[in-house]
């Protein structure tokens, strides 16, 4: 009961504190809309460049050598020579000899201008590059498949038309990178397609007018045309779509990215609610009428968890409505939701024995300008995690704000529950462990009132 | 009988000792003052009276019974009125009634019913709904008064509850004393304010330097310096030096400089009067007012200590 009057007083106190209201509920749905349109533009399309790159690894599961010399051998077999004759034959070996299917991927098309500027590769062994994807040092690894020299020969050279499976693996925690690295070798593989299709038009026609050999005399045009479709490849990162996925708008990012950042404030408030309490002498007078100390703290806890709780449901109804923000499923935003206000209010109740026990509100000040700042910053509040270094990336697991607006994202792209099990988990366990720690600080033998002249310990409550 | 029973109390704070091996006790019904001047250690005994913090020694005892080995048992029975203002500034009066009121376990149509009563007793019916931060001084205190009456506590400790406000408002809180107290209610008021002291208290202890000094009815506090009575003067220009010229006189016992005034005390000192007056302007100064005063407890205290309670 004297919890309950605590929480209802503790919220009367806020919702009539206007410039808490103001930092805690106007501060972030101002933000949201100015950073959703300002960064409409730029946040997923061609001006990223602006920003870090994507890194890649590209991983040759081929043999070249190999794959150069069986096509030669292919040419040379009776399988080819029944449709075309000696002459033209070797006019493809030489053409074929042009025709580099690594030096289009990797130069002409990753190194391409409009390319270069989203993506920076480096190639690597296999083994080396799924460390470096689990290591965060790249975003998603390119796996040009066995045979791929061949095949690709195959395809620009032959009527033929071989199965290229050019692989892309991503990371699950850097999932907007990937995507955008998925989206750029679709990209080459459309165009790779028209190429081909452009050569097997050719083809056919020759041999539906039975022009014969005349019909492969085309045949260098046609290749010398890749590199021009190569390089006039546009990647519109705006219309990237991943199987099942769905995309993140600049909108949709900072409506989360804010909502997680600006529900710190709730624990930055709460920070400094006990040492209040006490200089008010409310506290002492709360421990005169017998209200446990224990109580007072579970008190403080409930209270932030549901302002941070009024922050989530006023951010996500104003997101919804004024900046079309499509959240996904509700059950998971809620779980979601109650965890991060459990964490806040786990952390908001450690700051506020600490502050409480030092005496002073250094610690909720550094809490406030030092500590929120710099988990919104590693936590992707600011920017997105995934154009960040590396190293910023790895530290972003230190922040709570990076956990839940990692959680957000990924239900926004239409993951399930199960795939955000263990942010709900981090998030519980942050808000257990805080809240554990509040009551090793404050609930020690005795505790500092102040007396009117002096220090001195109260008696336990 | 006996309510309350302290017993060699002591507190320090590190080297200092804010109460030193104290006595007292306070009997049912009665208006207890102790009254000392700012860091007497008045509100420091308090504090562990009202089980806010423990002591470095000693035992108190409520109704025989330890309050430092069981302090919850007190507590439901006791009001207590800090110094400060204990309130939350941006709630209205009535919501820090029902706050206090429910931290002491009331609740629904009973609580209402003591925030009306309450309200009528402080003085600050119709004014409830205001905003804790809109009062006067006077209604904050008389607030501050309410929030530990709610409970009706059989005990009410009230530590220096008129500091720092008009004297309507004071008087309003003297009043509301008298009749909490005529309602049955005890009480432990504490002050440096002497006249409260006087005008409320049925018995008191005069606390200096975390000791107690002297205590008593007002009657035999005065007894102590029978006899004696009390010249203040006011000079047109202050001169320490006088102080032992005056000091020097048959039949004067003190002479000290309280604030802007020279106290001279003595027996018989009105027979002394023509020669301090003739002293006074010896030293070519002008007395430009006299005030002779009858034996109370201010003087009691300058008897005892050499120094006045507002020092």
């Amino acid at each position: 009961m004297k919890v309950i009057s605590i929480i209802i007083k503790d919220l009367k106190t806020i919702l009539s504190d206007k410039k808490a209201m103001a930092i805690i509920l106007a501060m972030p749905l101002i933000l949201m809309v100015i950073l959703s349109f300002a960064l409409k533009g730029t946040f997923m399309g061609g001006e990223i460049g602006n920003m870090s790159k994507v890194n890649i690894a590209v991983v040759k599961q081929y043999d070249k050598d190999m794959d150069v010399k069986s096509f030669d051998n292919m040419l040379k077999s009776g399988l080819l020579s029944q449709g075309i004759g000696k002459e033209a034959a070797e006019e493809l070996r030489v053409s074929g000899a042009d025709v580099e299917p690594e030096k289009m991927f990797l130069e002409d098309f990753l190194e391409s201008e409009e390319v270069a500027k989203i993506i920076d590769f480096r190639i690597e062994e296999e083994s080396r590059a799924y460390d470096l994807l689990d290591e965060g040092e790249v975003s998603a690894v390119v796996l040009l498949p066995p045979k791929f020299i061949y095949d690709m020969k195959i395809n620009l050279l032959t009527p033929f038309r071989n199965k290229v499976n050019i692989g892309v693996l991503t990371h699950p925690d850097r999932s907007i990178n990937g995507q955008i690295v998925q989206a750029i070798i679709e990209a080459y593989s459309d165009a790779m397609s028209s190429v081909v299709i452009g050569k097997n038009v050719l083809i056919e026609a020759a041999m539906a007018y039975e022009l014969g050999d005349n019909g492969f005399s085309g045949m260098k045009e046609v290749m010398e045309g890749i590199s021009n479709a190569i390089g006039n490849i546009r990647v519109n990162l705006d219309d990237i779509v991943v199987e099942g996925r769905r995309n993140i708008s600049s909108a949709d990012y900072y409506a989360a990215a804010m909502l997680t950042m600006f529900i710190l404030f709730a624990a930055g408030h709460g920070g400094r609610m006990l040492l209040e309490e006490k200089d008010n002498i409310t506290y002492q007078r709360m421990i005169i009428a017998g209200t446990p100390r224990l109580g007072i703290l579970a008190g403080k806890f409930f209270t932030v968890f549901l302002i941070a709780l009024l922050q989530v449901i006023v951010m996500i109804t104003f997101s919804t409505y004024a900046l079309k923000v499509r959240w996904g499923n509700l059950y998971p935003i809620i779980l979601i939701s109650v965890s991060a206000a459990f964490a806040v209010a786990g952390i908001g109740i450690a700051v506020a024995a600490a502050t409480y026990r030092a005496g002073n509100y250094k610690m909720a000040g550094i809490f406030e300008t030092a500590i929120i700042q710099t988990m919104a910053l590693l936590g992707g509040s600011f920017f997105p995690i995934d154009i960040m270094p590396v190293m910023f990336r790895k530290l972003s697991v230190l922040s709570l704000n990076g956990i839940a607006l990692k959680a957000y994202l990924k239900i926004m792209m239409g993951y399930g529950t199960a795939d955000i099990i263990s942010h709900i988990a981090a998030l519980t366990g942050i808000g257990a462990l805080f809240a554990a720690l509040a009551v090793l600080i404050l609930g020690g033998k005795g505790e500092t009132a102040d007396v009117k002249y002096n220090k001195a310990k109260t008696v336990k409550a | 009988m006996t309510l309350l029973k302290v017993e060699k109390l002591y507190k320090n704070f590190g080297a200092v000792k804010a109460v030193d091996g104290i006595s007292f006790d306070v009997k049912r019904g009665e208006v207890f003052g102790l009254l000392g001047p700012n860091g007497a250690g008045k509100s420091t005994t308090i504090s562990v009276v009202s089980t806010l913090i423990s002591p470095t020694d000693g035992d108190i005892l409520y109704e025989g019974k330890s309050i430092i080995a069981d302090p919850k048992a007190i507590r439901q029975k006791l009001g207590v009125v800090p110094q400060d203002i204990a309130l939350y500034p941006t709630l209205t009066g009535y919501e820090n009634l029902t706050f206090w009121g429910s931290i002491y376990g009331l609740k629904g149509s009973g609580l209402k019913k003591r925030i009306n009563e309450i309200s009528e007793v402080i003085g600050l019916n119709g004014r409830l709904k205001d905003r804790v931060d809109k009062y006067s001084g006077g209604m904050k205190r008389r607030l501050n008064i309410g929030a530990a009456l709610l409970h009706m506590p059989e005990l009410l400790i009230m530590d220096e509850p008129t500091v720092g406000i008009d004297p309507q408002s004071r008087n309003h809180i003297l009043d509301t004393v008298l009749e909490l107290n005529r309602q049955g209610m005890t009480i432990i008021y504490t002050s440096h304010y002497m006249e409260e002291v006087e005008f409320l208290c049925d018995r008191i202890c005069i606390m200096d330097q975390g000791r107690i000094i002297a205590s008593g009815s007002q009657e035999e506090l005065v007894e102590l310096i029978k006899g004696e009575t009390q010249v203040n003067l006011r000079l047109d220009r202050m001169d320490k030096n006088i102080l032992e010229t005056l000091r020097s006189i048959k039949g004067v016992s003190r002479a000290e400089l309280i604030q802007d005034e020279i106290a001279v005390s003595g027996e018989n000192i009105d027979m002394a009067l023509g020669e301090i007056i003739s002293q006074v302007t010896g030293h070519g100064r002008r007395i430009s007012s006299i005030d002779v005063k009858k034996p109370n407890l201010e003087a009691v205290f300058l008897h005892l200590t050499g120094k006045a309670l507002r020092d």
